[in-house]
């Protein structure tokens, strides 16, 4: 494979030519870049043609992060379809999520996506947007992927501008995690589901002061996308509008002054305590480091978070009407548009989604199982804090709102840009007011593409 | 006597200062998952090895696979680097041929460009060559002295050399090849032992490029292996993190030593004077 | 264009040889010379045209499109300049991540070659226990930029760190120093200065360099210890030192590593150690704005290489060649 084609682009300089011909130019580079290694893999295996024997041999890739629990899983989940279908073979490739994007996004910028990989709602929408996933409905609709079992609202989850982008893989919720154990010390009541924002916000005031000022009531999740959501949610407001931000400045401005007044009167941790768990690494939320009583997580954190604590810990919903929390699609399997064995690949996300000994296999590692029949078989092998976390989503099942829609293209930036006000009010380096309009205007810039 | 007694006195208070975050670190990596996000201080409460033990052992590979894979990416790298980059400086600090300012100009520009933009372009070039999933990435280019560091270093050095051994070499009719076996070889060695240690050092914490080109667990090396203990949905083992963070800078921390004895033996110019 | 050799290289007496002879193999030698130069230089020539040159034009061409990460290759349009105007007039986090660069690079380069300068001299000679000394001193530069370093300078740097214990012993209150915006490019500072071991290293390696003899020569006309480092050390050194300044220099104003793992790769807390190449990396892959990122990276390449054209006609003046400087 000699790259001919990009050689000779430094033979004419690109910047003296018609735009045409500029735009063929650079299109041929990446003609040249993307088509050659197609042909290098043609002539490398000769049965690449899709063909129609069932039972010739196919060997598909799969992508995904996690830690070796969830590869562990994964694997035995494949091998089980490896068993059932012996003439499919996996090319398994896991990491951590520190660099997962990075190497996704250049894998398929290369045209070399694997053909089933792992993606969560922040980046769902940028690559179903940008045409790199394959549209499911026609499968699902030839109930060649069967979604009948599936939450209704889940499924929906995965589908970006009215194409199915991915197969939900588990459900997650809102949950506020907090310190059993040093309320018992302390001789308090624990939150309750329902409770209202403000109730939560004097109930920390007296968890502040009980404890002698070393463990603050509750995190400051004004930073925190998922409490700004339900927070919105039960106003009857959304996160996003279609493509522009579903909140007004008056309510951001809300929003920021109420976490505002809860600092005031130490409900909250100052500012820098705040932005150490900002982020949302397990590691550093403050349930776990002993700064504060409560952390806002998924429900499903919590045996992750029960492992890096000696102090009981348990699980209520985000303060306010609980009808503002919803089914939210935890992960997603999506296969690439690229894909040469597309119809294998939806078999086995079929596979991974419905049966139940892969469900078993699998359990609750990338949220409560999608199918509704597999979660009830999984449910009877829990035990501790993940029973726990599967416990109170079920429970909070029936007074969940309708889901919202998936967010859109410029989700993750829109999540860092809020961190980013919201530290600068927790900072005391800008009013609330003027963080709610510098933090509208740039994540609808950021919308808008 | 007592200007010794201050300068080790200097010495070792500057070292307790540099030292302390590390020490730090191995203190850490012998605390219970329990302790280590809500114990600050260096002394654990409760010593525990099961670090060592689990980040050994817990992934599906045993981790010294992953120091066997950085070390062979790293030796072949030091390798690469120590000859291609030897042959270039040579060629840019002492002979004179038609064009050398301009590509030591574009050689210098070639370490301002920020390389995360590089990336995409790298992998459609390296995609197209058919060497994806496999470790040539990551070592051909340094058979092909695209590292500048090294070879401005070594130019720098080279400079270093007085001219009038080479022109006795040349007087007794040496040509280029042989004043660069007989002249500048022997004593570019400090230069040679900087850009192997270095080479070894940051290919072994290197991590994009290894994780962009390496697919399999079983080729992974140890940068990329140590973030699988650390994941922010979930799933963090701090402790054998910290664990083998321990252990990896063994083997660099012995590379060094070995290495920089070579640097401290004195070279004697002298006895080259003739 | 350039002196020649024979102008720059120290006469040589040919003694009675005829003059012509010499003149012939000089010629002969000086093709042979460029021929050998090429041949010298043929591993990098092909590494340029087969790895280095095109991805970096590739990405320069990608300046002026519209192209995002993923977007199909036939789909990205030309813009002109449009990305360049939108990096210096629309974008208020581009001159703020200038400021920030400026900020760290202005204060850490100086102190962290310094601190290299001084223990490398303090451990030049071959003593006993020096080796042992020289990895110590080396060992932080070893963690790199390590996953747990971000742990490590928390640990430090926080509110209940190492640090604020310290100055607790002298009554001083400590700040959150990693978590506070006014210092959380301070403890980078800090963490630049402590991983001093590269130019330290490369330093101990000039300081070899350095012919015993010279030093004999001076303690015997009685020079003080100082005019012995004004006079020999400091010339002597000065190839390796302006090396030494000129990749801090580049280093310094990339900073992206450090910045990158002590902030989890966001630039926190508010901005506040959103280095420019911390800023490139989230344009480029985490808002998918490829074609931005390339912009604001030709750019760097642009001001970085005025500023390094900078230290090298300065260098013209203070750094000695043993060779004849024929550069």
């Amino acid at each position: 494979m000699k790259p001919t084609a990009p050689l000779a682009v430094g033979a004419h300089s690109p910047l003296h030519n018609g735009s045409a011909s500029r735009r063929t130019l650079l299109r041929g580079i990446a003609a040249a870049a993307l088509a050659a290694p197609a042909a290098a893999v043609l002539a490398a295996c000769g049965d690449d043609k899709p063909s129609n024997d069932p039972n010739a041999p196919v060997e598909l890739s799969i992508f995904w992060w996690g830690g070796d629990a969830r590869a562990k899983m994964t694997e035995d989940a494949l091998a089980l379809y490896t068993a059932k279908h012996p003439n499919v073979t996996f090319k398994k490739t896991w990491q951590a999520n520190a660099g997962y994007y990075d190497k996704l996004a250049t894998l398929t910028a290369g045209g070399n996506a694997p053909d089933i990989f792992q993606i969560d709602d922040g980046a769902l929408s940028e690559y179903a947007e940008r045409n790199q996933t394959l549209d499911l409905s026609k499968y699902a609709d030839s109930n060649k992927l069967d979604k009948s079992k599936i939450l209704p609202g889940l499924w929906q989850a995965g589908v970006v501008e009215g194409k199915a982008a991915g197969v939900p893989m588990g459900e997650n919720t809102p949950g506020m995690i907090y310190d059993k154990g040093l309320l018992k010390t302390l001789g308090l009541p624990e939150p309750t589901t329902g409770m209202t924002w403000d109730a939560l916000i004097a109930w920390a005031a007296q968890v502040t002061s009980k404890s002698g000022g070393k463990v603050f009531g509750t995190m400051d999740p004004s930073a925190d996308y998922k409490a700004l959501w339900v927070w919105l949610r039960q106003q009857g407001k959304q996160l996003y509008d279609g493509k522009k931000v579903g909140a007004s400045a008056e309510d951001l401005t809300k929003w920021f002054d109420l976490w505002k007044g809860a600092r005031d009167t130490k409900a909250a941790p100052p500012a820098d305590v705040i932005h150490g768990a900002n982020a949302g690494a397990v590691a550093n939320q403050l349930v776990v480091t002993g700064k504060a009583a409560t952390s806002f997580m998924w429900a499903n954190q919590l045996p992750e978070l029960q492992k890096a604590t000696k102090s009981e810990l348990g699980v209520v919903a985000y303060p306010g009407d609980p009808s503002g929390q919803w089914a939210r699609a935890a992960l997603y399997f999506s296969i690439y548009k690229g894909s040469k064995h597309a119809d294998v690949a939806v078999d086995v996300l079929n596979f991974l989604v419905n049966d139940v000994e892969a469900g078993k296999v699998l359990g609750t590692d990338r949220g409560l199982n999608a199918n509704t029949d597999v979660r009830t078989a999984v449910a009877s092998t829990l035990k501790d804090a993940a029973a726990t976390a599967a416990q109170f989503e079920t429970d909070l099942a029936s007074k969940f709102g309708q889901p919202p829609t998936v967010p859109p293209k410029g989700h993750v930036k829109v999540r860092s840009l809020l961190i980013t006000y919201a530290e600068n009010v927790q900072y005391g380096k800008a009013t609330s007011a003027a963080a709610a309009d510098a933090f509208l205007k740039e994540a609808n810039a950021a919308l808008a593409g | 006597m007592t200007k010794n007694i201050a300068r080790i006195a200097v010495l070792v208070v500057v070292v307790a200062a540099v030292l302390y975050p590390l020490i730090w670190m191995i203190g850490s990596s012998l605390k219970s998952p329990e302790e280590i996000s809500n114990n600050l201080s260096v002394i654990p409460r409760e010593f525990t090895w099961s670090n060592y033990d689990k980040g050994w052992t817990s992934l599906d590979i045993v981790f010294g696979r992953f120091f066997l894979n950085s070390a062979i990416i790293a030796l072949a790298t030091v390798l690469a680097n120590c000859v291609s980059c030897l042959l270039a400086a040579y060629a840019f600090a002492r002979l004179q041929f038609r064009g050398r300012a301009l590509f030591f100009t574009i050689m210098i520009g070639t370490l301002l460009l920020p390389h995360h933009v590089l990336l995409i372009p790298q992998y459609l070039l390296f995609n197209n060559f058919g060497w994806i999933n496999t470790p040539l990435p990551l070592v051909v280019p340094k058979m092909l002295a695209t590292e500048a560091f090294f070879v401005f270093l070594m130019v720098q050095f080279m400079r270093g050399i007085p001219r009038e051994l080479d022109e006795a070499a040349k007087i007794d009719g040496a040509d280029p090849y042989r004043i660069f076996r007989h002249v500048i070889f022997p004593l570019a060695r400090p230069a040679l032992v900087t850009t192997a240690i270095f080479s070894f050092i940051w290919t072994w914490n290197d991590f994009l490029p290894q994780l962009i080109y390496l697919n399999d667990l079983s080729h992974y090396t140890v940068p990329v292996a140590l973030r699988l203990f650390v994941d922010s949905s979930g799933q963090s083992s701090i402790g054998p993190m910290f664990a083998m963070s321990v252990l990896s800078l063994l083997p660099v921390f012995l590379f060094f030593l070995a290495f920089q004895r070579l640097l401290v033996e004195g070279i004697n110019t002298a006895g080259l004077k003739g | 264009m350039q002196p020649s050799l024979a102008e720059l290289g120290p006469r040589t007496d040919a003694g009675p040889l005829a003059p012509q002879r010499a003149a012939r193999r000089r010629g002969s030698s000086r093709r042979g010379e460029a021929t050998a130069g090429y041949v010298f230089l043929s591993p990098w020539l092909l590494g340029l045209l087969g790895i280095t040159a095109l991805p970096m034009i590739f990405s320069l061409v990608l300046s002026f499109t519209d192209y995002e990460l993923l977007d199909d290759w036939s789909q990205v349009q030309f813009v002109g300049l449009a990305n360049y105007k939108r990096m210096f007039t629309e974008d208020p986090h581009y001159w703020h991540s200038v400021a920030v660069t400026l900020r760290y690079a202005l204060i850490a380069v100086p102190l962290k070659l310094a601190a290299a300068l001084g223990v490398a001299l303090l451990l030049r000679r071959d003593r006993k226990g020096n080796g042992l000394f020289r990895g110590l001193f080396y060992l932080p530069s070893l963690l790199g930029g390590s996953v747990a370093l971000a742990l490590v300078w928390l640990a430090m740097f926080s509110r209940d760190g190492a640090f604020n214990a310290f100055l607790g012993i002298f009554g001083i209150e400590g700040k959150p120093w990693v978590n506070d915006p006014d210092w959380s490019l301070s403890t980078l500072i800090v963490l630049a200065v402590w991983q001093f071991g590269a130019p330290m290293v490369i330093f101990l390696a000039g300081l070899k360099q350095i012919p015993v003899e010279l030093y004999e020569a001076a303690s015997v006309d009685g020079a003080s210890r100082l005019r012995q480092f004004w006079h020999i050390t400091l010339p002597m050194l000065s190839p390796v030192l302006f090396f030494n300044l000129v990749m801090e220099v580049i280093h310094g104003f990339q900073g992206f590593t450090g910045a990158y793992v002590i902030s989890g790769g966001e630039g926190g807390p508010v901005d506040s150690t959103l280095m420019y190449t911390l800023y490139l990396y989230v344009a480029g892959f985490t808002d998918f704005k490829m074609a931005y990122a390339s912009a604001m990276a030709w750019v760097f390449l642009l001001v970085i290489g005025v500023i390094t054209a900078g230290l090298f006609a300065t260098g013209r003046y203070w750094v000695h060649y043993s060779d004849g400087g024929d550069k």
